[in-house]
């Protein structure tokens, strides 16, 4: 120890000596450290004793220069995955110390070593020959700068105090990536790099080319960068965010030649640290650990976080399966107390969460089980359950809870170890419960277990209330007849399903039987025809336990008059305030009574049973509509139940304008005034009171509204007036003072307190003249007269034509044979039929299809020959012509005068010839007649009745030109004694034409006296 | 045996080469009688025929799922991205005769093969929502390994070639994820281009 007590002295000693040797000659680089002996035992540097290292393996030296310190072996490398330049060197100088602190400045460059980027001081403790290695992560993808390294040292260590100059600095190291690249012309870095998001990141591109139109895009958009060298172009991508998993290209390419190279970047989202981490047991053997994972950062690059379980007790650890949850196995070595750390990774980050608690007081039992009703009532229920044992004789505390209607109306707490049982009471009878059992850990209450839910019905029991009745009284054919109805009992009373209702009747005016009716359910009411007596009636509802109380309502024969107070009631939102005077006497109750639906729809007949002390009531429904008259009735209930009318209301929930206007009819209109009605339109069905009716009255341009009238706009904007009538039972109204002649409107509508009805189309009347009634009185018997008269002249018009026009006019009472007789020839007589021979008789036929037979030729005819006149001739023509003979003259104003007068050019003599065999009888006058006669029939034979014509014609007469083939084509000579003057027959529509005076002479064949047809 | 070990073998592994496989196989000149496992299809060159036509028709299709599925660039660069200048592809003559002209295919399609199995396994992990292109992929494949085995059945039943020496595509496991797609791109643009070949020379 003395020999080590002058070592150290002596060593001090030099360390000063040194101390001023570097003073005077500015030498820093070396350190006089004495040989300590450092020996190699496994991974671990031994300091040999001091005196063993003098004994045995160095000498101890005084120094007398410095010990160059510098870092030596220098090698850098770079790692592209991190982006890192990976440092080792090691201090061979080292000699004497077992360990020495050190400062280790490093100087980083980019490019050239004289721009230097980064300065670090890296401090550790350096042993003898040990490789030392520091990191460091560039920004800048390292394949796009060539990077240099150097660094320097110096001693910081206490036991050298003066011991604080810098080494020399090492050369430069470089690392340069771009050596590692291929030929491509251009590259993008740096390759699929991975961040988080919300960090910065450096893109940069290295062209062979060097082109300046390299443009580089992030999901589509270009991005802008810095160029850091003639080839070298950075990009920095500030606050990046996560877009899909599956990262995101980011390209350059070079606008000529084709060029494009790219990288894929991974943004990943940062990993959270786990939420509500806890963990509990369900029986004390295992745990179960559960959180919020939050964010999934999985990508394709890196997969989703990793959580892993560590307990730092026992220092166990398990990596877990699931993402949220994790099983622990509780240790057999009865460890209560555990510290749990959940560690949640990624590639990027980790983070970590601990709990520290007590194992019993983590219990959360599991849910019970078997859980059933049993002996179950009408009122009460025993449940039964069982649980899970936890541990060795733990007991559970339980809570049993009732709900009806998913409302809890009981619980109870039960502690059990394995069985629970509880009796539940108070129950309704007929009622759906659902009975729910929870439990938890007695010792240490952590949490409830999870409810399990039986649900039960109670059984029935009889109806608990009487069902409220009603009663309706009407005469059915002359009998009273009572309508009962009843309300369904609520399910509270009904203590089951209600099976039927009895009705008994009975006769409170003379004894007899009672009248039982059983009306099954679901029927609300029932109709009894009773005589002149009272009666007293009992409804009962059944269940299948029994009957409910009745209910009793007294009714007599007699409706009485029922001629009570009318009034009304307003309607408000919460439905109709009604209120009535109290009847005074012995009210045992009141019952408004209504309807709820319209008055034009069946009565669903509604009521309300009211406290002997009420006077008022809100008669509220949800079928009450705005609109809609609604009529309440009152009854007082008497001490024997018997119902009396009190009053009678109506009301509309909201009082609405009127849908219709009425129907108005016109009346009593005079030049001055006209009377409007509209009796039939009911007040009672409007959806509101009507208070009156307005009439509109369009007077005529310039007219001004009379007194009575109030001067309006319309909505279109027309003027009119306005007569107000305010009793709505008025419905009538005269409209007075108006002009004669002249057109006016009017249109009547009614109105509420909200408004009037719709505005419809006026009704346009026209008041007459002040004449025109006259003028009626005198023209209305004249036009009668005037058809009394045509529909006389109608019936009688054959005896008229005989009279007036006969078709063949009787020549003694032609007026033409006077003028004649009074200018010409005094002595004209008339011919008489008989002493006249006809030579042939036109018979013309106008239906088509049938055939004449001629009885001269006994040719027939085709139908394109009807308009040709048929011919009998009934004198010789050419063929037995034999001179003159005798002629025959009709008078026949039919004849066309125009073929008269064609005919007059000449006169023919009749060629007395023998009459062919056939007609020798009909030289005869009398058997001319009878062949005509014949003829003639024999020609309605064939011919439709009044379609055949049957004219006179001249022996004479000349033929139309269709008729040449059937008359004579020799021409006629000159007669000797002929007077003929032609006579042509002419079809019907020519003999309109109108006559001339010299026709009618000419169409006259009149025989002078001393000339005759002979 | 001799003939299991030196010429049957080597076909059972050509005939089930796995995804991924990056290396040629050894060229071993096998001398030996050619012999297979079952006899071949009496119309075998119809259903190589048809294999082909079929690969032909689902090409095109396959090759814009491929790049559709890429996102940007792909689609709009196909030019610079999936032009078809693979190196070491297998050529093709269509003017030779039929033995040349199916041992040339069964390099192309061993070739094709490869590729393609790394081009699945690659777009499993860069897009694993892609259904339709992997099943396509997966598709392609299964035809592929039809055809090789009935163009090594007809070489070996008609021309008793019992062995084809073929080489493989590069692996492109060490490859970033961009160099993975563009690979892949210009891999199946070369398949769309030669498979029309292929299909009109048979």
């Amino acid at each position: 120890m003395a020999l080590f007590a002058v070592f150290q002295t002596t060593y001090l000693l030099a360390l000063l000596s040194l101390r001023t040797y570097e003073s005077e000659a500015s030498y820093g680089s070396f350190l006089e450290i004495p040989e300590v002996k450092l020996i190699l035992v496994g991974d671990s540097l031994i300091q040999q004793p001091a005196t063993e290292c003098l004994r045995s393996v160095y000498t101890v030296r005084v120094l007398s220069e410095p010990l160059p310190l510098t870092p030596e072996s220098l090698k850098v490398s770079v790692n592209s995955t991190c982006q890192c330049l990976h440092l080792q060197w090691t201090v061979h100088s080292l000699a004497y110390h077992q360990e020495l602190k050190m400062v280790f400045q490093i100087q980083i460059s980019r490019f050239k070593t004289s721009n230097v980027i980064w300065v670090e001081n890296y401090s550790t403790t350096v042993k003898q020959n040990q490789v030392l290695h520091w990191s460091w992560e560039s920004e800048l993808p390292l394949e796009c700068a060539a990077h240099f390294i150097r660094m320097r040292s110096v001693v910081d260590d206490s036991r050298i105090p003066e011991s604080g100059f810098w080494s020399n600095w090492s050369s430069w190291e470089e690392a340069d990536a771009q050596n590692l690249l291929g030929h491509d012309p251009l590259f993008v870095f740096p390759k699929d790099k991975l961040v988080e998001e919300g960090s910065n990141v450096t893109i940069c591109y290295v062209s062979r080319i060097h082109q300046d139109n390299i443009s580089c895009y992030l999901e589509g958009v270009q991005i802008h960068g810095e160029q850091l060298d003639r080839s070298v172009t950075a990009f920095e991508l500030k606050n990046v965010s996560f877009i899909r998993k599956k990262g995101t290209n980011v390209f350059c390419k070079m606008e000529q030649g084709g060029v494009l190279g790219g990288i894929v970047l991974f943004v990943s989202k940062v990993l959270q640290e786990p939420k509500d981490f806890s963990c509990e047991t369900q029986d004390l053997k295992t745990l179960t650990c559960t959180w919020d994972p939050g964010s999934d950062t999985g990508l394709t690059k890196q997969p989703s976080q990793s959580y892993t379980l560590f307990e730092s007790f026992s220092g166990k650890r398990t990596l877990c399966k699931h993402r949220n949850w994790c099983n622990w196995q509780v240790a057999q070595d009865s460890q209560e107390t555990y510290n749990f750390t959940l560690l949640a990774e990624n590639y990027l980050r980790k983070r970590s969460v601990s709990i520290l608690f007590n194992l019993t007081q983590r219990v959360h039992p599991m849910t019970p089980y078997n859980l059933f009703p049993k002996n179950v009532g009408a009122t009460n229920a025993t449940m039964t359950w069982k649980v899970h044992s936890i541990g060795n004789n733990s007991t559970l505390l339980c809570q049993l809870e009732l709900l009806t209607e998913e409302k809890v109306i009981q619980q109870h707490n039960v502690s059990i170890k394995v069985n629970g049982e509880y009796l539940l009471s108070e129950l309704e009878p007929d009622t759906e419960y659902v009975a729910r059992v929870r439990c938890a850990y007695t010792k240490h209450f952590w949490k409830w277990s999870e409810f399990i839910s039986q649900k039960f019905n109670t059984a029935e029991a009889a109806p608990s209330e009487a069902p409220d009745v009603w009663r309706n009284m009407k005469m059915v054919s002359g009998h009273p007849t009572v309508s009962l109805f009843w309300k369904p009992l609520s399910k509270v009373h009904a203590n089951g399903k209600i099976l039927f209702y009895n009705v008994t009747v009975e006769n409170l005016d003379k004894p007899s039987r009672l009248e039982v009716l059983s009306i099954p359910a679901p029927a609300r009411s029932t109709e009894l025809t009773l005589d002149q007596c009272s009666y007293q009636i009992h409804v009962t509802a059944h269940n299948s336990v029994g009957p409910s109380p009745a209910s009793v309502i007294v009714v007599s024969g007699d409706p009485g008059n029922e001629e009570v107070e009318k009034g009304r009631v307003n309607g408000t939102e919460d439905g109709f305030s009604v209120s009535w005077k109290p009847q005074s006497g012995d009210a045992t109750g009141y019952v408004v009574e209504w309807c709820d639906g319209p008055q034009d729809l069946p009565c669903v007949l509604q009521w309300k049973n009211l406290g002997p002390n009420t006077t008022s009531t809100v008669i509220s429904s949800g079928a009450f509509r705005p609109g809609v008259r609604y009529n309440f009735r009152i009854y007082g209930i008497s001490t024997k139940r018997m119902a009396h009318l009190l009053e009678k209301k109506a009301g509309y929930l909201e009082e609405l304008a009127p849908s219709d206007n009425p129907q108005v009819v016109m009346s009593n209109l005079t030049s001055h005034s006209f009377t409007l009605s509209w009796k039939d339109y009911s007040t009672e069905s409007q959806p509101g009171f009507i208070q009156g009716y307005h009439v509109y009255l369009k007077p005529k341009a310039g007219e001004q509204c009379h007194q009575a009238f109030e001067k309006t706009v319309l909505p279109e904007d027309s003027v009119c007036c306005k007569y107000t009538i305010d009793n709505p039972e008025q419905k009538t109204f005269v409209v007075e003072n108006l002009q004669p002649e002249s057109v006016y409107e009017f249109f009547v509508t009614p109105y509420t307190s909200v408004g009037e009805g719709p505005l419809d189309a006026f009704t346009k009347v026209t008041t007459p003249d002040e004449y025109s009634h006259i003028l009626i009185r005198i023209i209305l018997p004249m036009v009668f007269c005037v058809l009394i008269v045509m529909i006389i002249c109608y019936l009688k018009s054959q005896w008229l034509k005989e009279k007036c026009y006969p078709d063949i006019p009787d020549p003694y009472k032609s007026s033409v044979l006077s003028l004649i007789k009074s200018k010409e020839n005094p002595h004209l007589t008339i011919m008489n039929v008989n002493d006249c021979v006809p030579d042939a008789i036109e018979v013309i036929n106008k239906p088509e299809g049938s055939k004449i037979q001629f009885l001269g030729t006994r040719k027939s005819l085709t139908e394109t020959e009807f308009t040709k006149p048929a011919y009998l001739y009934l004198l010789p023509t050419e063929k037995n012509y034999s001179g003159p003979g005798p002629c025959i003259c009709f008078e026949n104003f039919t004849y066309n005068q125009a073929a008269s007068d064609f005919a007059s050019c000449g006169h023919f003599p009749v060629t007395p010839q023998a009459p062919p065999p056939q007609l020798g009888p009909l030289t005869s006058p009398e058997n001319l007649l009878k062949a005509l006669e014949q003829n003639y029939m024999n020609s309605l034979g064939e011919i439709p009745a009044g379609e055949a014509n049957l004219n006179y014609v001249s022996q004479l007469a000349s033929p139309t030109s269709g008729d040449k083939d059937s008359l004579p084509t020799n021409p006629p000579e000159p007669a000797l004694c002929s007077e003929y003057k032609m006579q042509m027959a002419i079809p019907l529509g020519l003999a309109s034409a109108p006559p001339r005076e010299n026709s009618s002479l000419s169409s006259t064949t009149l025989l002078g006296q001393g000339e005759h047809c002979s | 045996m001799k003939v299991l070990a030196a010429g049957v073998v080597p076909l059972l592994l050509v005939l089930h080469w796995k995804h991924g496989a990056g290396s040629p196989l050894p060229i071993t000149p096998v001398n030996a009688t050619c012999a297979t496992r079952h006899p071949c299809h009496s119309n075998l060159m119809n259903q190589i025929k048809n294999q082909l036509a079929q690969l032909n028709s689902s090409a095109k299709a396959l090759f814009i799922l491929y790049y559709t599925a890429q996102g940007e660039p792909f689609p709009n660069n196909l030019d610079k991205l999936c032009s078809p200048n693979v190196t070491d592809f297998p050529p093709f003559h269509a003017n030779g005769t039929e033995k040349a002209r199916l041992v040339e295919l069964y390099r192309i399609i061993a070739y094709l093969g490869a590729s393609l199995g790394n081009i699945t396994r690659d777009q499993k992990v860069l897009n694993p929502s892609a259904h339709s292109l992997h099943s396509k992929l997966n598709a392609t494949a299964d035809v592929m390994r039809g055809l090789l085995s009935n163009v090594l059945c007809r070489l070996c039943s008609k021309y008793h070639v019992a062995h084809v020496d073929v080489a493989y595509g590069p692996d492109t496991s060490g490859k970033d994820v961009f160099q993975k797609k563009k690979l892949g791109c210009q891999l199946l643009g070369k398949y769309k281009q030669v498979i029309a070949v292929v299909a009109q020379a048979f």
